[in-house]
């Protein structure tokens, strides 16, 4: 007897559909799984064979054969355990054939028959073309989100033989429950002076600018950055489903309410491997932390400590938005919109953001700006000095303005980003700066000084032009951009003191 | 080696047969185990041919002043001379020297720079590469730790581009650190001609890395050492480059030094020849500067900025003291913002705190006053500046 059944696997972030054929002949009892299983998943064997008999059916005493098709694609983990299962029911006649008809069945089996929630059940239930999915309770949420299926939700082995054969309604999910209100993370009224970080991080939130904070330990970059998030508007539906299939593949838990509505951030300890960063692995195909942070924020702390062949495996996927990891068994792309905050320490002793604070020599200071390439430090428009705040201000009352209020801000200049059809200013291709982000004649003229003197290069001039629009769009400025626009651009974007002993 | 200098033998060019003194004084340099005390010995007791026959004799070689240089050992060095000198033709190394663009010049002759000339421990040979003739006018050597600070480093940069521009020549010895500082300063300038005085053979560039460095002080001024071609650069040479720059010096400046750093070898020879030593003050809790804040102790003058040098060397310091302020007048709220930029480096946090301005209304008034002259800015730092610059 011959049955089929439909699943999916998941490759990188995204899931395929897999035809589950169980074939099942008179011979020598015997069972083979064929068509580039993992380990895991040919394990299934074992499992499959403990949650029958757990559950008082037959394990076929005959030949077995169950065939993964496409047979060229690698199939990771237990996600198909539920539909070999199902399956081998069918193809030894203790389940209808019929009754598989129209259904797709995704889960994992426990020894004693109960089916269990697998990663990655987001992408794979949208990978799945049937008008109905079979699924673990646990991922009822996630199918739910994808909302094209008739949801089955059920707990172990014996409710779904049950239900195939007729003898019992299948089980009904529970209807959602309405998310509580996204948390915003820590509040920028926390911090208390620094303006001009504070006016970087609303820029930076504004115009999707990546942002460079330099400064000695204890100046609060770190609290600076978590606060950033919390800047940014929640995540479109279209978004927010991008961001949730990345991270239910990653296995990472999912808010409540199933869906990653508020931007995701992530911190990676700078010990991270590129691998880890930019995604990959040998076959599972893991999406790295750049792509964890899709549609967020991804936050390098001690940029200098990262291993620079790491940091500039960033910058392609920087610039384009996904990461294409190539491996002899897959090809894969991750997305991978980021908006990248980095903080460093000035130099090894920390104390050089003063001129003249440093105690590090020429050479340990020209080592240490030699582990950020240039190229990687073009991709930050906006590079701040974060100075150790003065006493009077810590201990001053009354906070600073709350995230609420700068978020409202935010939200607006995006608004204005998003009439120009991009999601913010920093996307706004080079061609179109002209008609967007005219400069009138001051700025003009302030522009040209700085060119000539050579503070700013043709290259940087894009980057301040962008930034000087999303500061006019801040203020609720239409038209050509004037001085005060480009002055604040220019003043957000210093060289690093520590840049200047670069060694060429 | 790619420069060639401006002139490199100017006086005494290779000829057959006619070898100039300086052809013999260079092979003599070449010789194992000849340091600059025993040439000068050697070469105080017969001319540099004459000298040369009696090495090639291993005979003759027993002159008082000679023996005391030569020591217990003499009767083994001279051997060691005599092999060695079998294997050195003065011609070819003449040849040598012009073909790598070196000149040499040996004490007392014609060619030989009167500035060392009259010293007390002159070099016998000298080697020089680009002009010697600028060993003219005044000279301030500017020396240093090689570990110093980037204020040190900052301030001897200063140091040399005023005094060059001053028309002051820097004499330094072209280490890395504060002697790097001082001569990109000189060169920056473009003004009195820079004087680099090294310990290795003037084509081992040492530290490696400083190629460029030593390719534009030869360009510029001139390079000296006594050190033959292929000298490496030994410890020892480091003392006895150090006495020549001391020689050279009209003043010596001290930018940042360790408690027993090598500077102070160079102070111990100013001192020898009557030559003033000035010394840049440093933070108490800045270890390179533990060596100069004790010469500061012990009562020498500080050189906090070039005009002190200046009036130490008997100049008049220029431009400082007349003519009214050029700047145009800052509006009255620029004012503001300037009263509260300060003369200490200041971040645009700190100055938007100061004045409650919003950042884009701040950054277009310090805009405003850096284009007028009266803040400059370093990377993400603002400082007011005392008169128009440059």
């Amino acid at each position: 007897m011959l049955a089929t059944v439909r699943s999916a696997t998941l490759l990188g972030v995204e899931g395929r559909p897999v035809r589950v054929e169980i074939h099942v002949a008179p011979g020598l009892p015997s069972f083979t799984v064929v068509g580039l299983p993992d380990t895991t998943c040919r394990e299934a064997r074992d499992r499959v064979r403990a949650a029958l008999v757990s559950c008082g059916l037959k394990w076929p005493n005959a030949r077995v054969t169950v065939n993964l098709a496409p047979p060229g694609l690698r199939k990771v983990g237990a996600g198909l355990d539920l539909a070999i299962a199902v399956g081998l029911l069918a193809a030894s006649e203790q389940v209808p054939a019929s009754s598989l008809v129209g259904r797709s069945f995704l889960g994992e089996l426990g020894l004693d028959g109960s089916v269990r929630p697998v990663p990655g059940a987001l992408p794979l239930i949208e990978a799945l073309g049937d008008p109905e999915v079979v699924v673990a309770e646990g991922s009822t949420v996630e199918a739910q989100l994808v909302g094209r299926h008739t949801v089955r939700p059920v707990s172990t082995l014996t409710t779904v033989v049950a239900a195939l054969r007729g003898t019992v309604e299948w089980p009904r999910p529970s209807p959602p429950a309405a998310p509580p209100p996204p948390d915003r993370g820590p509040d920028l009224a926390d911090v208390r002076g620094q303006p001009a970080a504070r006016f970087a991080l609303e820029v930076a939130a504004a115009g999707g600018h990546h942002l460079l904070l330099v400064g000695p330990p204890g100046a609060g970059k770190t609290m600076l950055a978590r606060r950033l998030p919390g800047l940014l508007p929640d995540l479109s539906p279209e978004h927010a489903l991008e961001a949730t299939c990345i991270h239910s593949a990653a296995g990472l838990p999912l808010p409540p309410g199933g869906l990653v509505r508020r931007p995701p951030f992530r911190a990676p300890h700078h010990g991270a491997s590129a691998v880890s960063l930019v995604g990959g692995g040998s076959h599972t195909m893991q999406p790295g932390e750049i792509s964890l942070a899709h549609r967020g924020v991804l936050f390098l702390d001690e940029l200098g400590e990262f291993d620079p062949v790491v940091l500039d495996s960033l910058r392609q996927p920087l610039e384009e938005g996904t990461i294409r990891v190539s491996r002899a068994s897959a090809k894969v792309t991750f997305p991978a919109r980021v908006l990248l905050v980095a903080a460093m320490n000035p130099c090894p002793c920390g104390e050089g953001a003063v001129p003249g604070g440093c105690r590090c020599t020429p050479a340990a200071r020209s080592r240490y700006a030699r582990r950020l390439s240039g190229p990687l430090v073009d991709r930050f428009d906006l590079r701040v000095e974060v100075g150790r705040p003065e006493v009077a201000d810590l201990l001053a009352d009354g906070s600073g303005e709350p995230t609420a209020a700068v978020a409202a801000r935010v939200a607006a200049a995006r608004e204005l980003a998003a009439s120009r059809g991009v999601p913010a200013n920093a996307q706004l291709p080079a061609w179109r700066l002209d008609e967007v982000a005219p400069l009138d004649r001051g700025a003009t003229r302030l522009v040209e000084r700085r060119l000539r003197e050579g503070r700013l290069t043709g290259r940087g001039l894009g980057g301040v032009r962008r930034v000087a629009r999303t500061v006019a769009d801040l203020a609720g400025h239409t038209g050509p951009l004037g001085v005060e626009h480009v002055s604040a651009a220019l003043a957000l974007r210093c060289e690093p003191l520590f840049l200047e002993g670069r060694a060429s | 080696m790619t420069a060639a200098p401006a002139s490199p033998v100017a006086t005494s060019s290779p000829g057959a047969g006619a070898l100039p003194p300086a052809a013999f004084g260079a092979a003599l340099a070449r010789l194992p185990g000849m340091g600059p005390r025993r040439l000068a010995a050697l070469l105080a007791e017969a001319a540099p041919d004459e000298a040369w026959r009696r090495v090639r004799a291993g005979r003759g070689l027993d002159g008082p002043g000679l023996r005391r240089a030569l020591g217990t050992r003499a009767g083994e060095l001279v051997a060691r001379w005599r092999a060695a000198a079998a294997g050195l033709d003065p011609a070819a190394e003449w040849r040598r020297l012009a073909g790598a663009g070196v000149g040499a010049a040996v004490h007392g002759g014609p060619d030989y720079p009167p500035a060392l000339a009259g010293d007390v421990e002159p070099p016998a040979v000298l080697f020089h590469r680009g002009d010697p003739a600028v060993l003219t006018g005044l000279r301030v050597a500017i020396v240093g730790t090689r570990r110093c600070s980037s204020t040190g480093a900052a301030v001897a940069t200063e140091l040399g581009r005023d005094l060059a521009a001053a028309g002051v020549a820097v004499v330094s010895g072209l280490a890395s650190g504060i002697d790097a500082a001082a001569h990109r300063g000189a060169l920056a300038a473009g003004g009195a001609p820079p004087i680099g005085v090294v310990g290795s053979g003037l084509d081992t560039v040492y530290p490696r890395g400083q190629e460029r460095l030593w390719r534009d002080v030869a360009a510029a001024g001139v390079l000296l050492s006594e050190a033959p071609l292929g000298g490496a650069p030994e410890r020892w040479r480091f003392p006895a480059r150090n006495r020549v720059i001391a020689a050279l010096a009209d003043v010596v400046v001290v930018v940042e030094s360790h408690r027993r750093g090598g500077s102070l070898h160079t102070v111990d020879e100013a001192d020898r020849r009557g030559v003033e030593v000035m010394v840049v003050p440093g933070s108490v809790r800045n270890p390179a500067a533990a060596g100069t804040n004790e010469l500061l102790a012990d009562g020498r003058p500080p050189a906090c900025s070039a005009d002190d040098v200046l009036v130490a060397l008997g100049l008049a310091t220029v431009g400082r003291a007349g003519g009214p302020d050029r700047r145009p007048l800052p509006s009255p709220d620029d004012r503001r913002v300037l009263e509260a930029v300060g003369w200490q480096p200041v971040s645009l946090d700190q100055v938007a705190l100061r004045t409650g301005l919003g950042v884009a209304e701040l950054a277009a008034a310090l805009d405003r006053l850096a284009d007028t002259g009266w803040v400059a800015r370093h990377g993400g730092w603002y400082e007011r500046v005392a008169e128009a610059g440059p």
